[in-house]
C-alpha cells in the first residue's frame, strides 16, 4: 500500500523476527488476527456480512435477480462479484484510484468460484434453459489494514452462507415465456449449500518465510506473494454428521514483483493449505454458533456499534 | 504446523470501557457556553463571542486558576515547546526535513537544528545540503524535542542532544495524542529489557536497550544500526505493544508508572498473542486501572 | 456488455449461429471421448504430453517496423503478435517520482479470432484479467531500475485463439522485448496445460481448454494452469491455477511444467539469435552499398573537377 512508509531498520526488525517465527505482535508465522463477524446486517439485501479483521473492515451484500441462463449452460445459474474500495479506507481510493485493487479482488474471487466443486451454480436453475437465479456480491472495503483477500472470501462465505431464494412454487409456460410465482411468505425460501466455497489465503513471502495474515507493515517488507483458493469442507457448516470432503485448490495466483523458485512455491501451498483448513473450520464454528442464537430469538443486530 | 484462528461473533463483542474512581469531569459540545468572560483567559478550544466564553469542541473542560481550556478527546496533536516527539520523516527539502508529527501541519526539522556526525560544530555548507539524504531519508524515525512553534501552527524541531536523533531497530505504536500524560521524562528504560520513547504526540517507540557492540558485530555490520535482537527481547517489545494497545483501546491514559503495571499484570497470559483477543485486552485493562487506584490510595 | 459508441456495431440481438448447431449441446461426457482417438492421441496428432513447437521458421522478430521492437508467434493455429514500445513519461503521476518504471501491458483479441463468439471491440473482463497477468509475469523479468519514473508499453493482439493464449502472448512478449533491448535479468518462457479427469494434456487447444474448464459434476481434478518460468534464475515469475486440482496433481504439474519451459526456452534462444545474426547481415549489405554510392559519386566529383579545371 502506497502512502506507509518505515525505515530500514524497521524492516531488518520485522524480516529478521519473521524468520525466528515471532511478529512484532507475538504471533507466530500461521496465526490469524482476532476476526470478528456478523451476518444480516443489510436487512434489503438477501445476505449480508460484515467482518472485521485487525484494521481491515469488509461490507459484503448479496442480491438475487432472477435472469435467463447462459445458451452454452441452460441448466446453471450465475454468480457475479463486484468489488468496490471506498475513499473512506484511505484517500487514494477517491474516484478510480481503487480500481486496479477491486478488479484484482474481484478477478481471484471469480476464477476461484469458477468450478463446481467449488460452488454448484445447479441450484440456482429455476427452469431450465428459460429462467435462473443470478447472485450479485458486491463488496465494500471499509478500511484497508493489510491482508483484504482472505477478509473478502471469508465475508463472501457468510453471506452466501446467509443467502437465501424464495421458493418458486409454480412456473408456466405461457407461449414461450415463463410465469414465475414466488411465495409472498419472506421465510418461505431455502439456504444456499456453500460448504465447499473457497477461501483464499494470502501468503506473503517476507525474507525466506511465508507469512499468513500479514499486517499492513508486514506486507510492505514483502516482494512477492502467493494467493491460493482452497474448497471449504462442507462437514464444518452443518450440525448434521456428513462426512469430510477433501479440500481442493481452486484457484493460484502469484502478486507482486518477485520471482519464486520451485521448492518455495511448492512449500508455501502446502503450508496454505493447512491454514485454509484451520480457517474453514472456524468460520463452520462461529456461522453455526450465530445461527443458533437466531434460532433461539437471542440475536440482536450490532452492527457497528455495542 | 497449525496456526491459530479465533472468529468471534459481533453478539459476543465486549465493552471495551473500564470505569475510573475519578468523578466524571463537565462535558462541552460546540457552542455551549462556559461560562462569562468575567477574569478568565481563553485557552485551546474555546473562543469569544457576546462576552461570554463559548466552547468550539466536544471534549472536557480543564480550568487551571484563571484559564479556561476544553480539552477534546480525539486531536491531533497540538505541540508545546519543550515537548518531546517521535516522527517520521516524509520528504527531504532544501536544508530542512519536513517530519510527520500527527499534527494538523507537517513540522519542519531545519538542518541547522541536528548534530552533525562526528560531533563538529561549524557553520553548514553546501556539501552538508547535497549529503542531507545520508544522514535522514524519507521514511526514517527521530526522536526530537519542538524548539518553536511557526506562526501557522507548525512545528519546529531539533535533535541537538545525543538522546535525540535516528531511531534504529524497533516497532513504533500510534496511539491519541490526549492519551499521553505530561510528565518530565519520556525517556523509560524498562528493567524487562527494553527502552521506551513516549513521543507526547501519541507516537510511542518500543526498542531494545541499546548495548555496546563487541568488536566482531562492529566489523560484521557495516552500519551499527543492526545488531542481532534476542528472541527474549522481542517477546518483552511484543507484550509491551500488546499492553499498549489493550490500555489504548480503553482510552486510560498512557505512562511509564501505567504501562509498567499493564506489562506486570499481562502476565496473567503466557503467551503474548494471547493478549491480541479483545476480552484479554480488557482484562488488563481493568487490572491496571486497579492497581492504580490502589496505588493513588496509599 | 460494455458498448463502443464509436464503431458502427451489428445489430444488437444477433447471436452466433453456432449456438443452433448439433455441435452445441454436446455433453461433458461427449465431448471427452471426442478427446482421444484409438490411438490415444488427440485431435491433432499430438500424444498427450507433446507440446505444439514455437515454429522456429515462423516466429519473427522485428516485424512491426514502427515499434522499438516487436514478435509474431505461433503455435500452430494459435497467432499472437506483440509490439513493445520506448518508454514515455507516465501520464497522470506528476508529482509523485517512481524509483522503478512502470510497465503497462494491453492484450486484445481480434473480433475474429475466438471460434465460439465475436469479441467485442472494447476490452472485456476476460482481456483486463489477461493484461493484468501479462504485466505480473513480465514485471519480475525486466530491469525496472534503468528507466525511473518511465512506462514501457507492450501491446499483445491475438489473431488467431487455438489454446495457450497466455503462454503464447507471455512469449511473444519476451522476445519483442529483447528485439527492442531492453535490458532484462532473464529469458522467460511460458507454457501452459490442461487437467482433465485427472489427465494431464500439455499445450491444450482451445477444445481442450474449452472442456477442462466446463462444468462438470464428477470429482475427479479438472483445470487449467499456465506458469512462466526465468530459466537462468530458476525461478517462475507467474504460476496461475483455475479449475479444482488437489494439491498432489499440482505439484505434479510444477514439475511437468518446468521441463516444458526449458524445452521452449532453447527454442526461443535459437529465433534471438537468428534474429541478431539476420540484423547484422543487412547492417553489413547496407554499408557496402553504402560504400559503393560513395565511389560512384567521388568519381562524378573528379569528372567535374576536371571539367571545371579545363574549362
Amino acid at each position: 500500500m502506497a502512502g506507509l512508509l518505515l525505515s530500514r531498520t524497521e524492516k531488518v526488525y520485522i524480516v529478521n523476527g519473521i524468520e525466528e517465527d515471532f511478529r512484532s505482535d507475538g504471533r507466530s508465522n500461521y496465526d490469524y488476527r482476532p476476526i470478528e463477524l456478523e451476518t444480516n446486517v443489510v436487512s434489503h439485501a438477501s445476505g449480508s456480512a460484515r467482518l472485521r479483521l485487525a484494521n481491515t473492515d469488509i461490507l459484503v451484500g448479496i442480491k438475487t435477480e432472477v435472469d435467463i441462463p447462459k445458451p452454452e449452460t441452460p441448466g446453471l445459474g450465475k454468480i457475479e462479484f463486484f468489488v468496490d474500495c471506498s475513499a473512506n479506507a484511505t484517500p487514494e481510493f477517491e474516484g478510480r484510484g481503487g480500481e486496479q485493487l477491486a478488479n484484482r479482488i474481484s478477478n481471484i474471487l471469480q476464477r476461484a468460484y469458477h468450478a463446481s466443486q467449488a460452488f454448484n451454480l445447479k441450484q440456482l436453475c429455476i427452469f431450465e434453459g428459460k429462467q435462473c437465479w443470478k447472485l450479485y456480491v458486491d463488496i465494500l472495503i471499509l478500511e484497508c489494514g493489510g491482508n483484504l483477500c482472505d477478509a473478502v472470501s471469508l465475508a463472501v462465505k457468510a453471506a452466501l452462507f446467509t443467502t437465501r431464494i424464495p421458493f418458486v412454487k409454480a412456473a408456466l409456460m405461457d407461449g414461450g415465456d415463463v410465469d414465475l410465482q414466488l411465495s409472498d411468505d419472506p421465510f418461505d425460501s431455502k439456504p444456499l449449500v456453500v460448504g465447499t466455497a473457497p477461501l483464499l489465503v494470502t501468503l506473503c513471502k517476507i525474507g525466506n518465510k511465508f507469512v499468513v495474515d500479514p499486517s499492513a507493515e508486514e506486507e510492505f517488507c514483502s516482494i512477492v506473494s502467493v494467493v491460493i483458493g482452497v474448497s471449504g469442507n462442507p462437514a464444518h457448516y452443518t450440525t448434521e454428521k456428513i462426512e469430510n470432503v477433501e479440500s481442493k485448490f481452486t484457484t493460484i495466483g502469484m502478486s507482486g514483483v518477485g520471482g519464486l523458485v520451485p521448492d518455495t512455491l511448492k512449500s508455501a501451498i502446502s503450508q496454505g493449505i493447512v491454514a485454509a483448513k484451520c480457517l474453514d473450520s472456524a468460520l463452520g464454528r462461529s456461522l453455526l454458533r450465530e445461527r443458533q442464537d437466531i434460532c433461539s430469538y437471542k440475536k440482536d443486530s450490532y452492527g457497528f456499534l455495542k | 504446523m497449525s496456526g491459530h484462528v479465533s472468529i468471534k461473533l459481533a453478539s459476543e463483542r465486549v465493552n471495551p470501557s473500564v470505569a475510573s474512581n475519578n468523578e466524571i469531569p463537565r462535558f462541552f459540545t460546540p457552542g455551549e457556553v462556559i461560562c462569562g468572560l468575567g477574569d478568565f483567559m481563553r485557552g485551546h478550544g474555546t473562543y469569544l463571542e457576546d462576552n461570554n466564553i463559548k466552547s468550539s469542541v466536544a471534549g472536557v473542560m480543564q480550568k487551571v486558576n484563571k484559564l479556561i481550556c476544553v480539552h477534546p478527546l480525539k486531536s491531533r496533536y497540538v505541540g508545546e515547546i519543550g515537548d518531546v516527539v517521535v516522527g517520521r520523516v516524509i520528504e527531504v527539502q532544501q536544508k530542512r526535513w519536513k517530519v510527520e508529527t500527527n499534527s494538523r501541519l507537517d513540522s519542519i526539522l531545519q538542518l541547522s537544528s541536528v548534530n552533525l556526525p562526528g560531533g563538529e560544530l561549524r557553520r553548514r555548507s553546501a556539501e552538508d545540503e547535497q549529503m542531507m539524504r545520508q544522514l535522514l531519508k524519507e521514511g526514517d524515525l527521530i526522536s526530537a524535542e519542538v524548539q518553536s512553534i511557526y506562526s501557522d501552527g507548525s512545528l519546529s524541531l531539533h535533535t541537538r542532544s545525543l538522546k535525540y536523533g535516528k531511531l534504529q531497530q524497533g516497532v513504533m505504536v500510534k496511539v491519541f495524542p490526549s492519551l499521553i500524560r505530561r510528565r518530565k521524562n519520556h525517556f523509560h528504560v524498562f528493567s524487562f529489557g527494553i527502552s521506551m520513547i513516549i513521543g507526547n504526540n501519541g507516537f510511542i517507540w518500543i526498542s531494545p536497550i541499546p548495548r555496546e557492540l563487541t568488536n566482531e558485530e562492529r566489523n560484521v555490520n557495516s552500519d551499527t544500526s543492526s545488531p542481532e535482537v534476542s528472541k527474549h527481547e522481542r517477546k518483552a517489545i511484543a507484550r509491551m505493544k500488546n499492553c499498549i494497545a489493550a490500555l489504548a483501546s480503553s482510552k486510560m491514559m498512557l505512562d511509564d508508572n501505567s504501562l509498567r503495571y499493564a506489562y506486570e499484570e499481562s502476565f496473567k497470559y503466557l503467551n503474548v498473542k494471547d493478549l491480541l483477543d479483545t476480552e484479554a485486552m480488557l482484562d488488563v485493562a481493568f487490572l491496571t486501572q486497579h492497581r492504580i487506584n490502589d496505588y493513588d490510595e496509599d | 456488455m460494455p458498448f463502443d459508441y464509436r464503431r458502427f456495431n451489428g445489430p444488437e440481438d444477433s447471436v452466433s449461429y453456432k449456438r443452433f448447431s448439433e455441435d452445441f449441446l454436446r455433453t461433458y461426457d461427449e465431448l471427452y471421448k471426442d478427446l482421444l482417438d484409438e490411438n490415444g492421441k488427440r485431435k491433432d496428432g499430438r500424444a498427450l504430453n507433446e507440446a505444439r513447437s514455437l515454429c522456429t521458421s515462423i516466429s519473427r522478430t522485428n516485424i512491426v517496423s514502427q515499434a522499438k521492437g516487436s514478435a509474431y508467434v505461433e503455435l500452430n493455429k494459435t497467432k499472437v503478435i506483440c509490439s513493445v514500445f520506448d518508454p514515455r513519461e507516465i501520464t497522470g503521476h506528476q508529482n509523485e517520482y517512481s524509483w522503478f518504471g512502470q510497465i503497462y501491458c494491453e492484450v486484445k483479441f481480434a473480433p475474429f479470432s475466438c471460434p465460439r463468439k465475436r469479441r467485442q471491440l472494447v476490452p472485456d473482463s476476460d482481456e483486463k484479467a489477461l493484461s493484468a497477468d501479462l504485466k505480473k509475469a513480465l514485471e519480475t523479468v525486466v530491469r525496472r531500475d534503468k528507466f525511473p519514473n518511465f512506462q514501457m508499453d507492450i501491446f499483445v493482439y491475438i489473431l488467431e485463439h487455438d489454446g495457450g493464449c497466455l503462454s503464447a502472448a507471455i512469449n511473444a512478449a519476451g522476445l519483442a522485448l529483447a528485439d527492442a533491448v531492453v535490458p532484462m535479468y532473464d529469458i522467460v518462457s511460458a507454457s501452459s496445460v490442461a487437467i482433465i479427469n485427472d489427465q494431464i494434456i500439455i499445450d491444450p487447444t482451445e477444445a481442450e481448454e474449452h472442456l477442462a474448464l466446463m462444468y462438470t459434476d464428477k470429482e475427479k481434478n479438472h483445470g487449467l494452469v499456465t506458469m512462466c518460468f526465468m530459466h537462468h534464475l530458476k525461478q517462475f515469475t507467474d504460476f496461475r491455477q483455475i479449475g479444482s486440482v488437489d494439491a498432489e496433481c499440482v505439484l505434479k504439474v510444477m514439475d511437468i511444467l518446468e521441463k516444458e519451459c526449458d524445452k521452449l526456452m532453447l527454442v526461443i534462444k535459437k529465433i534471438m539469435v537468428s534474429n541478431v545474426v539476420r540484423q547484422h547481415n543487412e547492417h553489413k549489405v547496407l554499408l557496402e552499398e553504402a560504400k559503393f554510392r560513395e565511389e560512384v559519386l567521388q568519381s562524378k566529383v573528379e569528372e567535374w573537377r576536371k571539367l571545371l579545371n579545363a574549362g
